[in-house]
């Protein structure tokens, strides 16, 4: 992982190496082209030295001639010895240029040597007259070698024109190196600063942004930031806090449906138990009086109306018992037979019942009292109205996995938008309930049992009839109603 | 904002780096050479051509074969000598390369006692062979390896023939020499002469002059007081031919005199070209060049030995000049 102190010093180090680079480049040139400046320099030293030296020895040999002695002699002979050797050394100088002029002169430093000798060993042979001659001409050839010096030194300073001209444009030229080089650096510098402090304060930023979503309480979104140092790692951590707040609401939110979903039960079972208790007008007095009124008929010979009296005791204590538990699909048709028993009488001829049970289905479980309000809905309002009555199927249908109950009637529908406040449970109940559940009550009793949406299909068409279908699961999706309802 | 201000640093960057190497291509680029050292055991011959007429066109043709011939032979040779015949400076380059201990020295003749004495005694000294070139001293003189140039007095004869042909059979003729004659000039002068002398009818008139402007003019203003009826000059001296020239134009047309002389001065061949001359005798500088450093280098190496002492002569021809131009 690059951290930030990383980053800190690699900027440093980039700087520091380049300023290194540039001084050793520098230095060495400059290094270099002073070397062959010195080299140059020393040609024309010695140059000039073996005139000098070649002056002092006529100079020494005029006073060994003037004064023989081994002082000057001495001396002579330690001028002899050093252009000897500056000779030597300048001919060590020699290149392509001044091979010829060089070796030339080498030469005239071997003349003049040798003539020197000469005068000496003539002065020491005692002719002094050819001493003196020799003596002259060394003093010629000496003027010679000053002139030769002069010449070479020209030709030399010729020869290396080329090279004191690019010293000078290189210089130049190294100057605007330099400016060049300086703005470079100065450009790469503000780059680099750039891209580092952006490596920085860009983490930084997207991680005060994501912190200002947060605060502003939009957990769900993901914290990324683009960068691998420490902003990085404090980004991971404060994600996976933001992770376990935004699962921690998720949780409380699902409480809280759940916990809204039981209170909605509640209420509605509060609900129906209040119009229970209200159509119970003394119940078991009634129940009672109708089973003595029952058999009364009986007596009296009225079999019909003592059955009637019967149906309607059953339907009471069903009503009475069967609100808060769940009952089996067999017990709610007998209840439903009851019913209609009690409606035929009621309607005779103009209430046509039919039914089609598949006998395998009647041990579902479902929630007592939903068929009966449903039935007497399609009483209301397709045989009451109906001068003519009118016919009610009942059909119970294995489909697989579900049963679907069906009832439909033949009176005069209703239209879509109607059938939609329906669904949406907008329609109050009218009065002429036996039970006073409406259908917007059954719908939610059945939708909290199953812990299932979209029980309950309605097909209606003005004028044709409503047929209502309850597609009922077999095998139960919670047990959320049942433990409910058995907390009570 | 961002991407726009790497975009910009970067760009930035990218061109004062281009320009920032451009400038290091120009800095660093070390185009000037040292020149090589040569190893200090390796010495190879060293021949000196020494004259008295430097950046002449003759003698910078002979320079030039004698320079192309040292090449050939990978010996090292240098033209040293004096500008307009000065010669204390030619004699003290002569001086100066004897005691340089040279290995060969080619040298244009001076016929005095100087340049006899150098020859002879500090050549003869050093042992350094001394081959004469264009003019040549007499070898029981000077006591030179040998001579390469033309053959004067075959060139003198050849001069007095062509003016003979020009000229016809009659009339006078001017010779101008140096007041202190050249070896080669006395020869020039002697073919000349001889020439002249089978033809009867044709006077010779011999002038001396000195060397400098002046001393030709006053030599010609005195040749055309005293013999009015000149007809032709021959300047043995090429050097001679300009300011006699110019001196005679400003008396008389020069178309009517017959004008002669030698390859060997500064002026002549342009004169030749635009026809004031009327011919002169073409030597063949590059041949003596190019054979004096052949002969002194087969001498050098025992080759030959010894060398023709009555010297090599080289080619000599007759050139016209142009129509002369009004």
């Amino acid at each position: 992982m690059n951290t930030i102190q990383k980053k800190i010093w690699m900027l440093a180090i980039v700087v520091l190496v380049m300023m290194i680079a540039i001084w050793l480049t520098l230095t060495f040139y400059n290094q270099k082209v002073q070397t062959q400046y010195n080299d140059i320099l020393q040609r024309y030293l010695e140059m000039n030295e073996i005139t000098s030296e070649s002056q002092q020895m006529v100079t020494d040999l005029n006073n060994y001639l003037l004064m023989p002695s081994d002082d000057t002699q001495s001396s002579l002979q330690a001028s002899r010895e050093r252009l000897l050797d500056v000779q030597s050394t300048v001919y060590g100088l020699r290149n392509v240029e001044n091979e010829f002029a060089l070796t030339n002169y080498s030469h005239l430093i071997s003349s003049f040597i040798e003539t020197v000798d000469r005068s000496v060993s003539f002065q020491e042979e005692g002719d002094t007259e050819a001493s003196l001659t020799e003596f002259t001409e060394a003093n010629r050839i000496s003027m010679y070698i000053s002139e030769m010096t002069l010449t070479i030194i020209d030709t030399e300073l010729k020869t290396y024109e080329g090279f004191y001209r690019g010293i000078i444009e290189q210089s130049a030229e190294l100057k605007k190196l330099g400016v060049w080089l300086l703005l470079l650096i100065t450009a790469a510098l503000l780059l680099f600063t750039y891209l580092f402090s952006l490596s920085i304060t860009k983490p930084i930023h997207q991680l005060t942004k994501a912190a200002n979503e947060l605060a502003k309480g939009r957990f769900d979104q993901t914290i990324y930031v683009d960068s691998n140092d420490e902003i990085s790692f404090l980004a991971k951590t404060f994600n996976h806090m933001r992770r376990n707040i935004n699962d921690m609401i998720l949780e409380i939110q699902q409480k809280a449906q759940l916990e809204r979903e039981l209170q909605d039960s509640k209420l509605l079972l509060q609900q129906s138990q209040l119009h229970n208790l209200q159509s119970q007008i003394n119940p078991h007095f009634l129940f009672n009086t109708l089973n003595t009124l029952s058999k009364k008929a009986y007596l009296d010979g009225a079999e019909e109306t003592s059955d009637l009296l019967v149906s309607v005791a059953s339907l009471l204590r069903y009503n009475l018992k069967r609100m808060d538990r769940a009952v089996t699909l067999a017990e709610e048709e007998f209840v439903l037979r009851q019913y209609m028993e009690i409606q035929k009488a009621r309607f005779s001829d103009r209430l046509q019942f039919f039914t089609e049970l598949d006998s395998g289905c009647l041990n579902l479980q479902i929630p007592g009292l939903t068929l009966q309000p449903l039935i007497e809905n399609a009483v209301i309002h397709a045989i009451e109205p109906e001068e003519d009555g009118g016919h009610i199927w009942f059909r119970i249908k294995d489909q697989q996995d579900e049963v679907w109950i069906e009832i439909e009637d033949n009176g005069k529908g209703m239209s879509s938008d109607k059938r939609q406040q329906l669904l949406e449970g907008a329609i109050v109940p009218a009065e002429g309930h036996s039970t006073g559940i409406g259908f917007a009550n059954v719908v939610k009793r059945l939708q909290l049992f199953y812990g299932k949406e979209d029980l309950v299909a309605v097909e209606s068409e003005i004028g044709r009839g409503t047929k209502i279908i309850l597609k009922l699961p077999k095998v139960r999706g919670t047990t959320n109603h049942d433990q409910a309802v058995d907390s009570r | 904002m961002r991407k726009k201000v790497i975009i910009v640093l970067c760009s930035l960057c990218a061109v004062l780096g281009f320009f920032t190497l451009w400038s290091a291509e120009g800095a660093f680029r070390s185009d000037w050479q040292l020149p090589a050292a040569v190893p200090a055991d390796e010495e190879s011959y060293r021949l000196v051509l020494i004259t008295q007429e430097l950046e002449t066109p003759f003698w910078e043709k002979v320079g030039a074969g004698a320079a192309a011939q040292a090449e050939q032979q990978g010996v090292i040779l240098d033209v040293w000598g004096s500008y307009g015949n000065n010669r204390e400076d030619f004699l003290k380059q002569i001086e100066i390369a004897l005691h340089s201990k040279v290995d060969g020295v080619i040298v244009q003749g001076l016929d005095t006692e100087e340049f006899k004495v150098l020859t002879k005694e500090k050549a003869a000294f050093y042992g350094i062979p001394v081959i004469t070139v264009a003019n040549d001293v007499p070898v029981e003189e000077s006591l030179r390896k040998t001579f390469v140039g033309s053959d004067h007095y075959a060139a003198g004869k050849m001069l007095a023939h062509q003016l003979v042909k020009e000229m016809g059979g009659s009339g006078q003729v001017v010779v101008l020499g140096d007041v202190e004659q050249q070896y080669s000039q006395q020869q020039r002068l002697q073919g000349v002469a001889e020439s002249l002398a089978q033809h009867a009818e044709i006077s010779t008139v011999y002038a001396e002059s000195g060397k400098s402007d002046e001393e030709i003019v006053a030599a010609t203003q005195n040749i055309l007081n005293q013999h009015p009826t000149v007809e032709a000059f021959i300047a043995l001296n090429a050097n001679h031919v300009g300011p006699m020239m110019k001196e005679i134009s400003r008396r008389a047309q020069l178309e009517p005199y017959y004008l002669y002389s030698f390859d060997d001065g500064s002026e002549t061949a342009s004169l030749l070209d635009q026809g004031k001359l009327d011919a002169m005798i073409q030597q063949s500088p590059e041949q003596m060049g190019e054979q004096s450093v052949e002969l002194m280098m087969q001498w050098l190496r025992n080759e030959v030995v010894p060398l023709e002492s009555n010297g090599y002569t080289t080619d000599i021809r007759i050139v016209k000049g142009a129509v002369a131009q009004p």
